[in-house]
C-alpha cells in the first residue's frame, strides 16, 4: 500500500497507551482460578505457576508489540486498518461498505476506559485475524469513530425499548442457564486438570456424597430436584442479568439503530437500517409456552443463531412476544400482519410428512431401545414404556405442522418453522441473492419441495420447507421475478390460469 | 418407473436447464461407486475372516455387494439424466442429485468468485467441475462432470458475464 494510494489528509491513528495494559493482565485473570485452586486446595504442583509468569511475561511483549505496530486511519472513502511487525498487514474497507459498528467493553477495558471495535462489513469469508478490529481504543476515539463510520451525528435518539425487571422471569426458559452452567463447569474441570486434584475425593463433596446417600430415595428426589431446580433459576438469571443488564436499543436520527447493554462487559452495537435486511423472531419451546420472545437482526456480517448473544446480532432478549413483535415491525416499517398475522399452511401432504417422520423416528427409538432391553435382558417396562413415543411424536409432528408457513407479502418473505426452536424470519427479497429447491424422491411422490432463498445475510439461507410444488414456485418467482421467471415453462398459461 | 419421470421435467413448472455434463461422467461415477463398494466389502470381509466366517456374515457380504453392484450400476445413468447445467445473460442454472433432485439458480450479477477442480478422480477422465460463488455461504453453484475444454470455455465465458455487472447486493 503506497502513500498515494491509500489517500491523503487523514493521519495514521494509535491505539490507546491503556491498552498496553489490556493483553497481559486478561492473561493473568485467566490464570486466576489456576492460582486460586493451588493456593485453596495445596497442589504441590509448581512448575504450572513457573509456566504461567512465562506466559505472562511473554503477554507483555506481545501487548506492546501489538500497540507499536497498531495503526489506523479514516479516509472520506475508506477504513485502513495496519498492523503486524515482522508481517505487515493493511486490511482496509470502503466506508459505504460498512453495515454494522460493535463497540464491546469488559470489566477489565472499563476500568481503563478503552474498548474494543468491530467493524463489520459485508464479508463473510474474513479469516481468523483479518477481520476489522481494534483492541484498546480510547473510549472517546471509539465513540468519535462509531460516529464518523455510520455518519449517525444527530444526536436525538429515540428509545425504542428498554430492559424492564419483569422480563427476568424469562431468563430460566432459555438456554442461557445451561451456557453459563457449561462454562462454570469447564473452568472446573480446567481447575482440577492443572492442580492434579480429583475434586470427588476432597473433604466437602465427600461428606457432602455421603450425607446426601445417606436419605431415603424419597427424600433425595424431594430435595435434590427442587434445590438442582432453584439453582439452575439462580444461574440463569445471574446470566440474563450479566447479558442484559440496561439493554436499550434506540433508533437514531440518520438511519441507525443502536442497541446496548451489559452489566460487566459492556456492548454498543450500531446496526445501519438501510443494511438491515430483516429479522428473526425466535421462540424456543419453554420461552413460547411463556408468551415470551426475542429477536436478532439480520444483516451481513453479524451472526444469528448459535452464539448470537456473543455476536452484535441480538435486537430483543427474552421478553414479552408483543414487545418482540412491536420490535421487528418498527425496525423494518412493516404491517403487523407480516410479524405476527396468520401464514400460509403447506397442506395436507406437508402433514403428512410431518406424522410420516416423526413416527419413523419414533418406531426406530422403540425398535432400538426393545432391542438393547433384549440384549441385556432389562426389565420388560423399559421397552414398554418407550411406546409412549408414539402420542408424543404424534404431538410433535401436529406442532411441526401448525409451525410451518409462509408469506410473501410487499417485497417481504416470511418464513416460520420448528416446534422445539420455533423461527419466525421476515426477509427483504431484495437481499435474496439465489435459490436452492431440493426434491427427495419421498417428496417428489407427494408433490412437495423445499425451497431455499440464499441470502447474504444472517443465517445465510431460509427455508420453505415441504411445500407444494406450485406454490413454492410462485413464491420463488413472486420474490425474484426476472431470476425465477426464465425458467419456468408456459408462464403465460400459467398467468392466465390464477 | 425412473426413466419416465425423468424424461419428462421433474418439478412442474421449471424448465430442464439446457445442456447435459459429459458422457464420460457416467465412467467417472461409477469408477468412484466401484471404489467406495470395494473399500466396504474389504472392511466387511476382513472382519468376517477374523471372527471365523459365520453363515451370517456370508449373507451380509452377499447382500452388501449386490445392493453395490445395483447403486454402480443404476446411480451414474440415473445421475447423467438429472445432471444439467445452463449459463443465461441473466443466472446461472444447475439440476443435479438421482435419489434427491437439486435445483439451484443463482443470478450472474451475484456471483463473486468461479474457481475450476481438478481433482485427481476426474482428472483421470478428462473431467473438471465449476464452482461459482455468491455472497452467501449457502450458495455457491458446483457444475460437476463438465468437459475439461468446454469447462475452461465456461470459466472464461462466466469471468466476462460477472465482470459486466456491478454490485453485490449484500
Amino acid at each position: 500500500m503506497t502513500g498515494a494510494e491509500s489517500g491523503a489528509g487523514a493521519e495514521w491513528l494509535r491505539l490507546s497507551p491503556r491498552s498496553l495494559v489490556v493483553r497481559p493482565l486478561t492473561d493473568l485473570v485467566r490464570l486466576v482460578p489456576l492460582l486460586a485452586g493451588l493456593l485453596i486446595l495445596h497442589s504441590d504442583r509448581g512448575s504450572d505457576v513457573i509456566w504461567g509468569v512465562l506466559a505472562a511475561m511473554a503477554a507483555v511483549v506481545t501487548g506492546l508489540v501489538h500497540w507499536s505496530t497498531t495503526r489506523y486511519r479514516i479516509t472520506d472513502e475508506r477504513v485502513y486498518v495496519r498492523r503486524g511487525l515482522l508481517n505487515k498487514k493493511v486490511l482496509s474497507v470502503a466506508r459505504d461498505r460498512i453495515r454494522t459498528v460493535d463497540v464491546t467493553a469488559n470489566l477489565l477495558h472499563r476500568v481503563l476506559g478503552v474498548c474494543r471495535v468491530s467493524i463489520g462489513t459485508g464479508r463473510n469469508d474474513w479469516r481468523p485475524g483479518q477481520s476489522l478490529h481494534l483492541d484498546g481504543l480510547a473510549r472517546t476515539d471509539a465513540e468519535s469513530l462509531r460516529l464518523v463510520l455510520l455518519a449517525a451525528a444527530s444526536p436525538a435518539d429515540q428509545e425504542i425499548v428498554r430492559l424492564r425487571l419483569a422480563w427476568l422471569r424469562f431468563a430460566p426458559l432459555t438456554m442461557t442457564g445451561l451456557v453459563v452452567l457449561g462454562v462454570l463447569f469447564g473452568s472446573v474441570i480446567q481447575i482440577t486438570n492443572a492442580t492434579d486434584i480429583n475434586l470427588a475425593k476432597t473433604g466437602p463433596v465427600k461428606h457432602f456424597i455421603r450425607d446426601f446417600a445417606a436419605y431415603s430415595i424419597v427424600h433425595r428426589i424431594g430435595v435434590g430436584v427442587p434445590f438442582a431446580m432453584a439453582g439452575y433459576v439462580l444461574i440463569a438469571l445471574i446470566g440474563y442479568v450479566a447479558v442484559y443488564w440496561n439493554f436499550r436499543l434506540t433508533e437514531y436520527g440518520a438511519g441507525t439503530v443502536r442497541v446496548t447493554r451489559g452489566l460487566l462487559s459492556l456492548r454498543a452495537t450500531t446496526i445501519s437500517l438501510s443494511r438491515l435486511r430483516g429479522v428473526e423472531i425466535s421462540e424456543p419451546l419453554l420461552l413460547r409456552a411463556a408468551g415470551g420472545a426475542k429477536c436478532s437482526a439480520i444483516t451481513t456480517g453479524l451472526r444469528v443463531g448459535e452464539g448470537a448473544e456473543h455476536e452484535g446480532s441480538v435486537l430483543l432478549p427474552p421478553a414479552p412476544r408483543q414487545v418482540a413483535h412491536l420490535v421487528a415491525g418498527e425496525l423494518l416499517g412493516v404491517p403487523s400482519g407480516l410479524v405476527a398475522g396468520p401464514l400460509r399452511r403447506h397442506g395436507r401432504a406437508a402433514l403428512r410428512r410431518r406424522y410420516s417422520r416423526a413416527l419413523t423416528a419414533a418406531c426406530l427409538l422403540i425398535a432400538g431401545i426393545g432391542a438393547a432391553t433384549w440384549a441385556r435382558q432389562g426389565p420388560a417396562w423399559v421397552w414398554e414404556s418407550s411406546f409412549a413415543l408414539v402420542p408424543l411424536a404424534v404431538v410433535v409432528a401436529t406442532d411441526r405442522y401448525r409451525n410451518l408457513g409462509h408469506l410473501l407479502s410487499d417485497g417481504w418473505l416470511v418464513t416460520r418453522a420448528g416446534s422445539f426452536a420455533r423461527r419466525r424470519s421476515i426477509i427483504g427479497t431484495d437481499a435474496i441473492i439465489g435459490w436452492r429447491i431440493r426434491q427427495t424422491w419421498f417428496q417428489r411422490r407427494s408433490g412437495l419441495m423445499t425451497v431455499t432463498a440464499t441470502t447474504a445475510a444472517g443465517q445465510q439461507h431460509y427455508s420453505l420447507r415441504d411445500v407444494p410444488v406450485e406454490v413454492g414456485l410462485a413464491v420463488a418467482a413472486g420474490a425474484t421475478a426476472d431470476l425465477v421467471r426464465p425458467f419456468q415453462l408456459d408462464v403465460e398459461a400459467r398467468a392466465r390460469t390464477a | 418407473m425412473t426413466t419416465e419421470r425423468t424424461a419428462q421435467p421433474m418439478l412442474p413448472g421449471l424448465r430442464v436447464p439446457a445442456n447435459r455434463v459429459s458422457r464420460r461422467a457416467i465412467s467417472y461415477w461409477t469408477a468412484r461407486a466401484v471404489l467406495a463398494a470395494a473399500v466396504v466389502l474389504l472392511a466387511e470381509v476382513g472382519i468376517a475372516v477374523g471372527s471365523g466366517f459365520s453363515v451370517v456374515w456370508a449373507w451380509i457380504i452377499g447382500i452388501t455387494f449386490a445392493a453395490e453392484a445395483a447403486h454402480a450400476v443404476i446411480m451414474p445413468r440415473w445421475r447423467y439424466r438429472v445432471h444439467r447445467w445452463e449459463v443465461t445473460d441473466q443466472a446461472l442454472y444447475t439440476r443435479s442429485g438421482w435419489f434427491s433432485v437439486h435445483w439451484q439458480i443463482a443470478p450472474i450479477s451475484r456471483i463473486q468468485t468461479i474457481d475450476s477442480h481438478r481433482p485427481f478422480g476426474e482428472r483421470i477422465f478428462g473431467l473438471a467441475n465449476v464452482t461459482a460463488t455468491t455472497a452467501s455461504a449457502a450458495g455457491p453453484v458446483r457444475i460437476h462432470g463438465l468437459d475439461r475444454e468446454l469447462a475452461d470455455v465456461l470459466l472464461d465465458q462466466l469471468a466476462v458475464a460477472t465482470g459486466q455487472t456491478p454490485g453485490d447486493a449484500t
